[in-house]
């Protein structure tokens, strides 16, 4: 029988799309990347999904999992006429213990359905990128997603407890659970962040956290990226980590405002919008801190949210920004690098210059406390070599970051779009070690191949023969 | 191209003011840099040798014996490679002990928040124990605070992973997965931490109901039970912890008051989902000492021989939990397994292993299901 039909026979042919413009509907995520899909599948079941991997090893093609296709990278694109595995029907909350505060999930469970389900248990699920409303949590596990809330959280692989996860050959195990300190080699920390090429997560048991008895959110306005900057810094100097650090600067700002008339002030060079959370005593002396730091650094106005009304239109407003900036051209490219937070003010400033060089706006909107910077690029795709420029441009910012001793990604992933960059952090033997990580994990290369890792990095020769007593 | 590569004979001898207190082998090696511990892993393997890597030597009770033909000692990876304060991060290399790194990082009111109270224990050995200090309901555990980590593996390669920043999905994260493995993936030679800031203000309060207290408190540092009593530890700003320490009502002291950890004939660690802590503590309370992190889901327990280890350890492994012996007189481990029952997915384990060490010389065998 033909892949379609025996995929068919595991989740019945209504959970199988073939069609061309479903598949070409499959063949690209919130990014630039497109690829090419051979069959859709959408799988209910722990035991469907095994089958199904069963199935694609048997034809000989790859399989890409998906969850809500919001990420950036082009890591859920199949890259080579894949099997995309949609996860959206596997979405269930199977339970919530409040005692232990954790939560079996199914991997296309979205995120802020989840922080939605528990509210009113006092619990939460802290990572939430700006995706939230749409971002399934099996995404956020493959991604290692973040958000603004994990300044002082910390990012999704901090929250997963455990893992049910389908392997090659369709094996399904479980690892992790509610009590800490499971002996052994702890899989959960190479699973999370491994997008997809080791396998596909079936069940997750995440950590929720106490939702906080009171916030403050301030908005601090400057008159330079370089003084809302030296906020940042001098907020952590003084020893307050802020639930989140957002830093936006005046082209994002003035299309956010167009949009949605948050209050923003469109004439500041950067606003910082800072939150602080805990208990009322706390929340307030740490406002403080913030507040008196941001005077310092010359803020020209300094305001806190006065109720969660105005709260949520700030959030909203932060997190709302990549739809505001369709004004601006028909096409963006977000960017996600990091940089020590020290070395801010200086990248900020280069940023800006490639901006100029290769004649491409540059938006910024993005997570200053950690330093994770997501420049944004406008451009008409339309327009012949726009796209070329943006690439060119795309290359430097990661090379800068890297020079500045930061990181390719944050966040969003490596995917097909930093694959080639890896190389730029990481030396031959480094490259090796990652890639006889998915050898060992998945020897017939079945899961999202060609993705994280550039061709040709298991191929590091050190030289040495195989020591005698290998398990081969 | 061919790397010669060094025979076990002729690395130097650590110093005798290196190898106190260190259990005989034929090899004691003291590697002075990150490459040279590269290249002792490379002539172990080329010999067949087991290596044992030692840190201060306060966690080698963990887990099933091992005999080393060579002791891999930390003790020249002893600096502080990078501390930035205002990144929070620093980069420190295996063999600098907890207390060192602990006591510097506080010039500047930071802390790695490793375990209180691990006089000797080192960077490295903390890491690949997998221990986690008390403030681990607030910082949760020391794995979360693992940003990059190089290591030597176990043929003999000296690998990079992660990166020095606090938020970073840049491949695989095997510098977490270091985190308990007892060097399974290599020896630790360096790790770049996230840290956090410290306030100036903390205190530890008496408590009458620890459950009450972990439901009262909105993330204390801790929430301790010990057979002395229970104690809530605060820190934060002034007014919160004045705030929280009047909640409480309990005895108050300044600053932070921690227990050692219960010692003994026999130690162990039950692990249990964390609302069963107190069903534990009733269960441990007639063995022994012991300290419960309330919140966590961790008892350590100290008794004898004689206790009823198996006992407990069916108990918790019935929750989902564990009982792991910590520390044991030799003959103790003959038919008691030091881990219990094998772990899940002991096959991939091995498989990811066979990756970094293939002919398993680092702790061969140390690991659960005698990995």
């Amino acid at each position: 029988m033909g892949l379609a039909e025996d995929l068919a026979a595991v989740v019945g042919s209504e959970h199988v799309l073939t069609d061309e413009l479903e598949r070409f509907l499959y063949s690209k995520d919130a990014g630039v990347i497109r690829g090419t899909v051979s069959v859709v599948v959408m799988p209910e079941t722990t035991g469907q999904v095994a089958e199904l991997v069963r199935v694609a090893e048997r034809h000989g093609v790859p399989i890409v999992a998906r969850g809500a296709g919001t990420g950036l990278a082009g890591g859920a694109v199949p890259i080579d006429a894949g099997v995309v595995v949609s996860t959206t029907r596997m979405n269930r909350i199977h339970s919530v213990d409040r005692a232990n505060r954790s939560a079996w999930v199914g991997p296309g469970v979205i995120n802020l359905d989840l922080s939605r389900h528990t509210a009113p248990l006092g619990l939460h699920f802290a990572p939430d990128p700006s995706s939230q409303q749409a971002c399934t949590i099996g995404g956020n596990v493959a991604n290692n997603s973040g958000g603004p809330h994990c300044l002082a959280d910390g990012s999704t692989t901090d929250h997963v407890l455990g893992l049910e996860v389908v392997l090659a050959g369709g094996t399904v195990i479980t690892v992790g659970g509610d009590a800490p300190d499971v002996p052994g080699v702890d899989l959960r920390t190479i699973l999370v962040g491994s997008e997809g090429t080791l396998g596909i997560v079936t069940k997750v048991l995440v950590r929720l956290v106490p939702s906080p008895p009171d916030v403050r959110t301030l908005l601090c306005v400057f008159d330079s990226v370089a003084a809302a900057a030296a906020t940042v810094s001098g907020v952590i100097a003084a020893g307050v980590v802020p639930a989140a650090l957002e830093m936006m600067d005046q082209k994002m700002t003035v299309a956010v405002e167009n949009w949605l008339h948050a209050g923003f002030p469109v004439d500041a060079a950067a606003i910082l919008l800072a939150e602080v959370t805990g208990e009322t005593a706390a929340v307030e002396a740490e406002a403080a801190v913030i507040r008196a730091v941001a005077d310092e650094c010359g803020a020209t106005a300094v305001s806190t949210a006065a109720d969660d009304a105005e709260r949520a239109v700030l959030w909203k407003a932060r997190k709302s920004a990549f739809g505001a900036v369709a004004q601006s051209a028909p096409n963006y490219y977000l960017h996600d690098t990091v940089v020590p937070r020290t070395r801010l003010v200086e990248t900020m400033e280069e940023v800006y210059r490639i901006g100029e060089r290769h004649g491409l706006v540059m938006m910024n909107v993005f997570h200053a406390g950690d330093g994770n910077l997501h420049p944004l690029m406008t451009f008409d795709a339309s327009e012949p070599g726009a796209l070329d420029r943006v690439h060119a441009a795309s290359g430097e910012l990661v090379a800068l970051s890297v020079d500045n001793g930061g990181a390719l990604s944050g966040e969003h992933g490596i995917g097909q779009e930093k694959r080639d960059l890896m190389p730029l952090m990481f030396s031959d033997v480094d490259l090796d070690a990652q890639a006889r990580v998915k050898e060992a994990l998945d020897p017939g290369g079945v899961f999202n191949p060609d993705k994280i890792l550039p061709r040709g990095s298991r191929c590091y020769d050190f030289g040495r023969p195989i020591p005698e007593g290998t398990w081969i | 191209m061919s790397i010669r590569v060094r025979s076990l004979d002729e690395f130097e001898r650590a110093p005798s003011s290196v190898t106190v207190g260190l259990p005989p082998a034929a090899h004691r090696v003291a590697p002075a840099s990150a490459e040279e511990m590269t290249e002792l892993m490379a002539a172990a393997t080329d010999a067949g040798a087991v290596v044992v890597p030692w840190g201060g030597g306060t966690h080698q009770g963990l887990g099933n014996r091992v005999y080393p033909d060579v002791i891999a000692s930390t003790a020249a990876l002893d600096r502080i490679v990078a501390w930035e304060p205002e990144d929070l991060t620093v980069v420190v290399e295996a063999g600098v002990t907890v207390d060192d790194l602990e006591s510097e990082l506080a010039a500047r009111s930071q802390t790695a928040a490793f375990l209180e109270v691990a006089p000797g224990a080192t960077v490295g050995g903390v890491l690949s124990a997998g221990v986690s200090g008390y403030r681990r309901p607030r910082y949760g555990p020391t794995r979360d605070r693992i940003l990059q980590a190089t290591v030597a593996s176990g043929d003999g390669r000296l690998v990079t992973a992660g990166g020095r920043v606090v938020k970073n999905v840049s491949g695989y994260d095997i510098q977490r997965t270091i985190f308990g493995a007892h060097g399974a993936l290599g020896v630790v030679t360096s790790v770049c931490l996230k840290l956090w800031p410290r306030s100036s203000t903390s205190a530890t309060v008496t408590v009458e109901d620890p459950d009450t207290a972990w439901g009262l408190l909105y993330r204390p540092l801790a929430v301790l039970q010990t057979e002395a009593g229970s104690f809530a530890y605060l820190e934060g700003p002034t007014a919160q912890v004045e705030r929280d320490a009047e909640r409480l009502g309990g005895d108050r002291r300044d600053g932070l008051v921690w227990p050692s950890l219960p010692s003994g004939e026999v130690t162990a660690a039950l692990t249990v989902p964390p609302a069963r802590v107190t069903d534990a503590v009733a269960r441990v309370g007639a063995v022994g000492r012991y300290v419960a992190q309330h919140g966590v889901g961790r008892v350590d327990v100290a008794g004898g021989r004689g206790t009823d280890w198996a006992g407990l350890r069916e108990w918790a492994q019935a929750l989902g939990g564990r009982l792991t012996v910590t520390g044991a007189p030799d003959g103790f481990y003959d038919g008691f397994d030091p881990w219990g029952d094998d772990p899940p997915a002991l096959g991939v384990q091995r498989r990811l292993v066979a990756a970094f060490d293939p002919t398993r010389t680092i702790n061969r065998g140390r690991l659960p299901g005698g990995l």
